[in-house]
């Protein structure tokens, strides 16, 4: 039994105060815009509030990927804490074909601090109702996406490097 | 994340990280990429038991990350690179999606500051 679940964390500052911030998490065509680089992004729901949901859709060429948020706390402009998980077309949870135990559904906290008229925006993802094989999977990869990343993953690039000269 | 990674053979990338957690696990990969090496040999520059390294090997292996000559006695093990380009692919892919999202959200918000402006 694991007491701590791992956390992977990714922060950015934005040039732009925290209520503008906010409406682009929270406003369905401002979201479309920015949620997903290169791909077409649909939002087939979007109602933030705790038990609302955020229904997405991105489309890949002749391909769909579809994912189902479902707010559990919104505290405007701070905090925003939701389950994000993959589905199918129906909206149904579906595990990632390629990585049968990701967990299928993470915790998601997002929150936004202001100082200056910039705003810190941080996005923790922790494995949710996760077996304990889909939490040693997800612990691998922020092992070596997180503080392990950087040596980590240029350890590998090294060997990759060398096997391939 | 629903990234469209789709290849026509799927690796088994959760033993891959599973594999890959482990700080000895990584060491151990390190001294196969200079080369093929016996048990005895990789075990020595460890403060662990052969046994122990035989375990970590064949969690490796399991992942596909190594590979041992089965045809000799000294059993030899040898990194396979393949499968761990794939992990870091998709590690790769996960962080790349976020960034990328905010790369876009970067400049959105910039253009909203403009239009609130006028």
């Amino acid at each position: 039994m694991m007491t701590e679940l791992p956390v992977y964390v990714l922060e950015r500052a934005f040039n732009a105060p925290r209520a503008l911030v906010w409406r682009t998490w929270t406003e369905p065509d401002l979201l479309a815009k920015w949620y997903g680089p290169g791909v077409e992004t649909v939002i087939h729901e979007l109602d933030v509030q705790p038990g609302g949901q955020w229904l997405n859709e991105m489309r890949m060429g002749e391909s769909s990927g579809y994912q189902k948020s479902v707010y559990t706390e919104v505290v405007p402009p701070e905090r925003l804490i939701m389950l994000m998980s993959t589905t199918n077309a129906d909206w149904e949870l579906a595990p990632n074909p390629m990585m049968p135990d990701w967990p299928a559904t993470l915790l998601t906290v997002v929150t936004f601090e202001e100082t200056d008229g910039v705003t810190q925006m941080r996005l923790e993802w922790s494995p949710h109702n996760a077996s304990p094989a889909q939490i040693a999977c997800f612990a691998g990869a922020v092992e070596n996406l997180g503080k392990g990343w950087g040596a980590g993953m240029e350890m590998l690039a090294q060997i990759l490097a060398d096997m391939q000269a | 994340m629903n990234i469209d990674l789709a290849t026509p053979s799927a690796p088994n990338l959760d033993a891959i990280f599973a594999a890959l957690a482990d700080p000895t696990r990584r060491e151990i990969l390190t001294r196969l990429a200079g080369g093929e090496a016996t048990v005895n040999e990789i075990a020595s520059p460890f403060e662990m038991s052969q046994p122990a390294i035989s375990k970590h090997l064949k969690v490796l292996e399991r992942a596909g990350l190594v590979t041992r000559a089965v045809d000799q006695q000294r059993r030899p093990a040898k990194l396979n690179a393949k499968p761990m380009r794939d992990a870091v692919d998709w590690l790769e892919a996960f962080r790349e999606f976020w960034l990328g999202s905010f790369d876009q959200l970067d400049g959105l918000l910039d253009q909203l500051k403009h239009e609130e402006k006028d």
